[in-house]
Parts: C-alpha cells; structure tokens; sequence
C-alpha cells in the first residue's frame, strides 16, 4: 500500500488532483520532457525550495567537493541537483493550526526530514533536508490534515499572515482571521495570481500601533477599521524589506469588507499586467507602484475593478465573518492565589498576555530561533488539547502562541511546558533573537545568521535578569544576507550578512541597524550604520545597550535615541570593533559562529527566492504536454476512450492558453475557445506552420468538432499524435506572440 | 518494499566527558575526508539549542548522523533514508553497520577525550508509519527479525503512544 492510497478520499479532489499532476511532473523531470527552469518553477510553486550545496559543491574549509549523488547530472532546476535536500515551505494560512495539523507536521518532519519543524517569520513551517521525491507524499499527507503547500515559493501569492492576537486582542477593531482566511483561499490557485513576475505577500493587522501583522512592510496590507458601524480596512500597497525596503502607501483610507477580495483580485491583475517581468530585482510590486505612483496605480486597479466579472466568493464568506468565533475548551476563571511553580513569575511577565475576553490568556511558546522537535510537537499538540481547546497559531517572531487559556491553569500549563523544554521565559524581548536559514541552509546566505542568533540568545539570557527593563525590550533580528528574510530592518538592533575582504582572506561580517520600529505595524526602518566582523557583534550589542542605557533621557525609547545621537555617532561608538586583525593575530574571525571551516563565499548558489521568470502561457502548454503523455499512458492501458479524451484536452487548453494572451477572459467553454483560437489565431495565420499551413489547426477543429462515437486503437493513437504536433506548433505560435508583444513595447 | 527507513541509536557511556559542540569539528572533518563507506556527506548542523533534540547533525544523503540528545540521554544516531534493496533482516543489519562504524570512529577520534559508546544497550527505531505503524502487528512482525539480526538481545517496545514511531530497546539477553 502506498500513502496515496492509504489516504484515498481523506485529501480534496481538487488538491489530490494538483499532487497527482505535481507527481506526474516530476516523472516527467526525470525523463527529460520537461524543462529544468519550468520544472523548478513548477516545484516551488508546491513549496518546494532548493537549498545550499544543491549545486553540488561545497567547500570543506580546504577544498570545494564536488557532492556525488546517485542520479547526476538530472536536475530540478538550473544548477540544481536532483538528488540534493531541499526544503519544503508549508503554508499556514494566519498561522492557524490544530493539534492534529501538528502531529502531521511532526511525522512529516520525522520520515522526511530531520525532525525539526522550523517556524518561519512569515508564519510558515519549513522542513528541511527533505529529498524531492518524498515531496508529493508529504504533501498528501499534509492535505490530509487540510494543509496545503501550493504557491508557498515561487512567483506567486505566498502565505497570507495575521496578528496572531487577532480575535482575542484587547485594542484590535475586529477580528481579521475569517478576511484572512478568505482572501488566502480565494487568491490560491486564482488565475489572476498566475502570471506575476515576483512573490505577492499579504498581511492582516487588528490595529495600528501594535506590531501586529506587520501591514507597512507586505505587498498588501488589511487594517481592520470601523466606520459607521460598518466593517473594512485601511489598504496598503507597495510595501516590502528586500535590499532597499519601501514603506507601503496607503491605497485607501477604507475599502469595505465586500469590496476586499475583488480589490485584492484587481490588484494581483493590474500587478501581473504591468509588473516587471525580465529583471526579478525590480518586480516586486513596491517597484511598480513607486514607478507609477499610488494615485495612477490606484486609478487602474480601480479601472479593472470595474470590469472584472462577478464572482460570488467575494461576499459569500461575509455573514460567517461576523459569526466567527473560537471556541475555548474551559469556562473563564482567574488565577486567584493558585499555587505557582519556580520560575513562573519571570514567564509569565513575558510569555502571557491577558486576553479581551476577561478569564483567558494567550501563551507564547518560546521557540528557539524557530525550531521544535517532533516529540515536543507532539506533546504540544496533547497540551493544546488539554489547555486551549486546540487553538495553536504560529507567530512572525518564529514562536507558537496557545489561545484562550483559562488563566487558572497557567501554572499548570507552564510546568507541562517546562517538562518538555520549552518554558523559556523572554518572549517578545532581547532574548527572543528572529533569525532566517542564512548559511545553514539558504543558498544565498554569506554569513551564519542562525549561528549569531544561537550565541546572542545564550549570552543575553545568563545575563537577562541583570538587564535594564529598557533593554529588555528590545528586539533583535538577523538575515544572513541583504534580502531581509529575518526582517532586520524592523528590529531595534539589526544586522545582516556580509563580507570583507582582508588580503587574500573572507572575514563573515554582519551589517549593524539600529532604530528600526516593530511598533505601528513596522513603522519605519533601521540605518545601516556599518559592518562589523560577525564574532564582535555580541560586543556590538553590548556596547550599544549600555550606551543607551547611561544615556537614556528619561523614557526615551531606543529608536528616538538613536536619532538623537545620529548616525555619525552611532558608528563612532562602533568603530574599533569594525577592525580586523590579521589572521595569525586573531584566527578565530575568519570564521562564522558554530562553523570552524574558514570563511568563503564559494558556497553561495543562485536564489529561488525570486523563482523563475515563468509565464501563464509557459505553464498552460507544460500542462498540455502533460495531458498529452497522460494520453499516451491510457492508450498502453488500453482506455481508449480515455486516452481520446486527454488528447484532446491537451490541445484545448494550448489552444486556450494562446488565445488568453490575447484575451484574458476567454472562458473555459470549448466551443468558445474553438472559436476564439480560429478567429484570433488561425484566420490571421498566426497559428500557421510554414510547411504545414493550417494543418495542425484543422486537427484540433476536426476533433472539436465531430468527437468519435466508437474508439478505435488507431484512431486515438493518430489522435495523440496530432495532439503533440498541435502543442508543438502551440510553442511556435507563442514564440510569434512574444515576438509581436515586444515588437510593439518597443514601439 | 521492505522497510528501510530504519534507525539506530548507541548511547554513550561517559556523556560527561565531551561538550555536544565537541562534535561540530569531527563531523566537519568526516566531510573533509569523506569517511563513512556507502555515504555521501555533505553538511553539519548544529541544533544543540533544541532541548532534547537533533543536537548535531551530520547530513548525508543515504542517512543523517546525529549527535542525538532526545529523551535526555546523549548517543550516536543513524537513520536511513534512501532505499537498501535487501530484506528487512539485511536493511536493520546495514543500519546498524553503519552507525558502529561512526562510533568506532568517534572512539577513536582523539578530540573527543576518551568517548565510550555502550555494547549493552540500543534503540531501534522504524521510521516509516505507514509500514511499520506503532501497533501490535507490526510489533510482532518486527521482533522475531530484529532478535535475529541482533543475536541474542532481549527486546522491550519503546513507544506506548501510537503516534510515536516504533521503536525497540534492545539489550544484550
């Protein structure tokens, strides 16, 4: 029995289809009948990620190895080994989880991968080392438990992430869980969302001082506002991190909640339209939005708006909205003088917040830098169910949060936590240390991100109790490269990875920030003040809270004394621990935290983060080709009339997919389509073979036109071949479009 | 298919004599001089912040090392990944291969002061629920092969929970 069978039934039609299409893929990978830069694509958006070395090199600290894996040179992407781990990105929609998602998770990070489930800053869970031919199995089994990794990479709209207070925050307008949940679900797989030239991310906030969900910093943010007793949100657009980081602009001061998801939809139409498609440095939405300016950018998503056909998931999920509440599994109840553990008082100042709703609490569950085991997954998931009735959400600041705590068993939770090691204390201050994957996994990490996090964390935490309360506060993230996956230019002290050169020597160095605002939804970004070699950051971080404590007026906050001091000051107080000594002096800074080879850059490949630049077109004729040799196999097992019918298909949808270029609207009705593709594209002799003329055309129309009543082996088999010709004169056709397309741009 | 996701745990003996940091350097010399037969290593890992867990990790593509530290006792573990084409018997006796020969080779290593690993005492583990789920089937299927790989062992099932993978502690009968 295999795990498809095993959970035949239990994963959604339309989700088992895509994963059976996914496994079909990667069949085809394998023989060639794919391309590589189509088929990663293809895997990222299923989630699944490259990782370092996967080029098939490393250097050892003497020497680069070239990595021997049994089925090289075949590969699942440029420079990308078949055989090598890779990552698995699995989206958790507002970090939503239950018990059952969890243990999962934990099986899925035990078989595949090497028993960590990380949490990312954008509340997702990553698994990492995992072979590429596991991962249509973990995705069943995931979609058996109503996960799904479909567009978790790749250019497309990636998990769309909440405050995880959202329901249960005392200052919050209203909850955004159910908006969340919805356009999460109505942009997944959209068609709309389809053909961008860059990843698309969505966050939702409660309220605006708090961090919450981080609005100013995402591709679009939702900020719950009432007015007039009516529900909607302040719009952002064009935010993002990355190397150069951009402040959203306010779309509109208030869109109501029916209007949400068709201007969300508009929005990802408009981006897919006029996004930069050729250089992926420049085709986040903040560079088209800052290009056109909000107001003209608005105007067309406005002008779209108002064409786009009525689509009733717009509302549907409104009078469920309203309705939406979870349900705590105990009556509320105050701790009123229960008995309290050692250790619990420092806890719970830090990883408990007194919920709206009197009686409860959120707890924070200090995850460090992110990652948990699948035994304490599991014993997790039995605390949910003891404690909270199941509602476990995961957090931007890589931690878990439980809900709806009757705060008389928080003692009580704290001791269960405490047994299976995770009762740290510190969430949401100096301790709990954001780092991304930097150069443990990430291919374009340069220096150990994950390392410097590691060492800070266990310095600051011996000696947390002795810190100055505003220091305690602060907050510290790390990337390991320019591209802000651990959101560096939102912390307090941020740093990212970076290099010198010294001789014929690379010295890891991170990039220092200072005076970046979590507040006020990301409310502004931190300066770069400048590099210091990775092993003197913990001075840095020393030296720079001190500073700020002795100097401190009044209840300054860190960021305000930042400013006061200045730039030029701040990295004066810096500037000897910029220095490097020469190698025989100092040994040690030549190479990163936890990695004892000497520093280099050689490891660095090239980023999926962007994914390929891959069109709507490109993915329609895959998927062609695709139910062309899904043709052919139903002919070797004899269904005829199958095997007909997927050859057929195949060149309905290259037929469909050439005729949306020229208009995206065409439905899926195949007399439609039929003729559309003979107007637009046959009449003109756009869709023409110069040996062959029309033929390839007529074909399609003949089948389209007059399907068979019986099946004959010969005639099916005639007709998948027509049908491969068809796809191939498609890919010609395309070819010509694209020509005409940028004949005219250049015009 | 035979299960073949196996893995084994050997404790160690002396754990107060090395710092699980010892490790990050073998390992990375391992690499170095690609050391373990039949195996392609490529990276070290370093979870020792997870309480309980992976501790340091030694990524190849046919299995992982691990400098393991799950349930609080510190040990070499080995698990397979990629496919052996024996029989059930021949797969859990290359596993364990190759976990002795990691240890003989920690034993040995003179960065690590004198480590000693225990011959009395090892967890099995089937690290595959779909054919070898936590249940009494498979308990009975598993046991009868493992004495026989093993030799004379007395075996005792590790995991009450069925959600946990199934797992034996072998010691010597």
């Amino acid at each position: 029995m295999t795990w498809k069978e095993k959970l035949a039934g239990k994963v959604s039609r339309e989700l088992a289809g895509e994963i059976d299409v996914y496994e079909t893929q990667l069949e085809l990978r394998k023989l060639g009948k794919i391309d590589e830069k189509l088929f990663a694509e293809t895997r990222l958006r299923r989630g699944a990620y490259g990782q370092r070395y996967d080029n098939g090199q490393r250097h050892d600290g003497v020497k680069t190895q070239q990595l021997k894996f049994p089925a090289s040179p075949l590969t699942k992407g440029p420079e990308t080994l078949w055989d090598a781990p890779g990552m698995q990105r699995i989206k958790i929609p507002f970090g939503g989880l239950t018990p059952a998602q969890l243990e999962t998770l934990a099986d899925c990070a035990e078989e595949y991968s090497d028993s960590i489930l990380h949490v990312t800053t954008r509340q997702d869970f990553q698994l990492h080392f995992v072979h590429i031919e596991d991962t249509p199995t973990i995705m069943r089994r995931l979609g058996a438990a109503g996960i799904t990794t479909r567009e978790a990479c790749g250019n497309s709209v990636r998990n769309v992430t909440a405050c995880p207070l959202a329901g249960v925050c005392r200052t919050e307008a209203f909850d955004v869980t159910p908006y969340a949940k919805a356009i999460a679900y109505f942009l997944l797989g959209h068609p709309d969302t389809q053909d961008f030239g860059r990843k698309f991310k969505i966050a939702f906030s409660g309220c605006e001082q708090e961090a919450c969900g981080l609005v100013n910093m995402h591709d679009m943010g939702a900020l719950a506002m009432v007015r007039d007793g009516k529900r909607g949100f302040r719009l952002y657009v064009g935010g993002g991190l990355g190397p150069v980081p951009y402040q959203a602009k306010v779309f509109a001061d208030f869109v109501p909640e029916e209007e949400l998801l068709p201007i969300a939809q508009a929005i990802a139409r408009v981006f897919a339209r006029l996004g930069e498609k050729q250089n992926r440095a420049r085709a986040r939405i903040k560079f088209l939005v800052a290009k056109l300016g909000v107001d003209e950018f608005k105007r067309l998503v406005m002008e779209e708006r108002k064409i786009l056909p009525p689509d009733p998931r717009w509302t549907a999920f409104i009078p469920d909205a309203h309705g939406f509440k979870e349900t705590p599994l105990k009556s509320p109840a105050s701790l009123n003088g229960s008995a309290k553990p050692e250790g619990y008082a420092a806890w719970a100042e830090t990883n408990v917040y007194h919920q709206l709703q009197p009686g409860y609490a959120v707890v924070t569950i200090s995850l460090p830098i992110g990652d948990f085991t699948s035994s304490q997954a599991r014993r997790l998931a039995d605390l949910a169910r003891k404690y909270c009735g199941g509602n476990i959400r995961t957090t931007v600041e890589q931690n878990l949060v439980f809900r709806w705590v009757a705060e008389k068993d928080l003692p009580e939770l704290y001791r269960d936590l405490k047994a299976i090691g995770l009762g740290d204390f510190g969430a949401g201050t100096i301790l709990d240390v954001v780092a991304c994957p930097g150069t443990d996994t990430c291919k374009l990490g340069i220096a150990s991100s994950r390392g410097l996090a590691r060492e800070l964390r266990q310095r600051l935490a011996a000696q947390y109790f002795n810190l100055d309360a505003a220091v305690k506060g602060l907050h510290i993230k790390v990337s390991g490269c320019f591209n802000s996956c651990g959101q560096h230019h939102l912390a307090d002290i941020g740093f990212y990875g970076n290099s010198r050169t010294l001789g014929n020597r690379k010295v890891p160095h991170f990039q220092v920030l200072l005076g970046g605002k979590w507040r006020d939804n990301a409310g502004s970004y931190g300066l770069a003040i400048g590099s210091v070699p990775s092993k003197n950051v913990p001075a840095v971080v020393e030296r720079i809270t001190q500073r700020f404590v002795k100097e401190r007026r009044g209840n300054e906050v860190f960021q305000d004394f930042i400013a006061r001091i200045g730039k030029a000051e701040s990295r004066k107080m810096l500037e000897d621990l910029m220095e490097v000594p020469a190698h025989e002096l100092s040994p040690g800074l030549y190479s990163d935290w936890g990695d004892p080879r000497e520093f280099t850059m050689g490891d660095m490949g090239m980023g999926e983060c962007a994914g390929e630049i891959v069109s709507r077109l490109d993915f329609d004729l895959q998927a062609a080709e695709r139910l062309c040799f899904e043709a052919q196999l139903k002919l070797e097992a004899k269904d005829l009339a199958k095997a007909d019918e997927l050859a057929y298909k195949s060149m309905l949808q290259a037929a469909q997919g050439l005729v949306k270029e020229l208009w995206y609207d065409v439905p899926n009705d195949p007399d439609v389509i039929a003729k559309e593709f003979r107007a637009r594209l046959f009449e003109p002799k756009l869709f023409w073979d110069r040996f062959a003329g029309g033929k390839f055309a007529q074909d399609f129309f003949r089948r389209h036109e007059n399907p068979p009543a019986r099946y004959e082996y010969d005639e099916v088999h005639r007709l998948i071949e027509e049908s491969q010709l068809f796809i191939e004169a498609a890919h010609a056709c395309a070819d010509k479009l694209r020509e005409q397309k940028a004949a005219s741009m250049k015009l | 298919m035979e299960l073949y996701k196996i893995g084994v745990k050997i404790f160690v003996a002396n754990p107060r004599v090395v710092d699980i940091h010892d490790f990050i350097p073998v390992f990375h010399r391992w690499i170095q001089e690609q050391t373990i037969d039949g195996h392609q290593l490529i990276d070290v890992h370093d979870y020792s912040h997870v309480a309980n867990g992976p501790g340091i990790l030694l990524v190849a593509h046919e299995g992982n090392f691990s400098m393991d530290q799950e349930g609080g006792r510190l040990g070499l573990f080995y698990y397979r990944k990629r496919e052996l084409s024996g029989g059930l018997e021949s797969n859990l006796k290359t596993v364990l291969n190759a976990a002795l020969q990691a240890c003989k080779l920690l034993e040995s290593d003179p960065k690590l002061n004198g480590i000693k690993f225990r011959t009395d005492e090892i967890l099995v583990i089937a690290n595959d629920r779909l054919l070898a789920p936590n249940d009494a089937a498979s308990r009975a299927k598993f046991e009868p092969v493992i004495a026989r790989a093993l030799g004379k062992a007395k075996l005792a099932p590790q995991a009450a929970d069925p959600r946990d993978r199934l797992a034996f502690v072998v010691s010597r009968g």
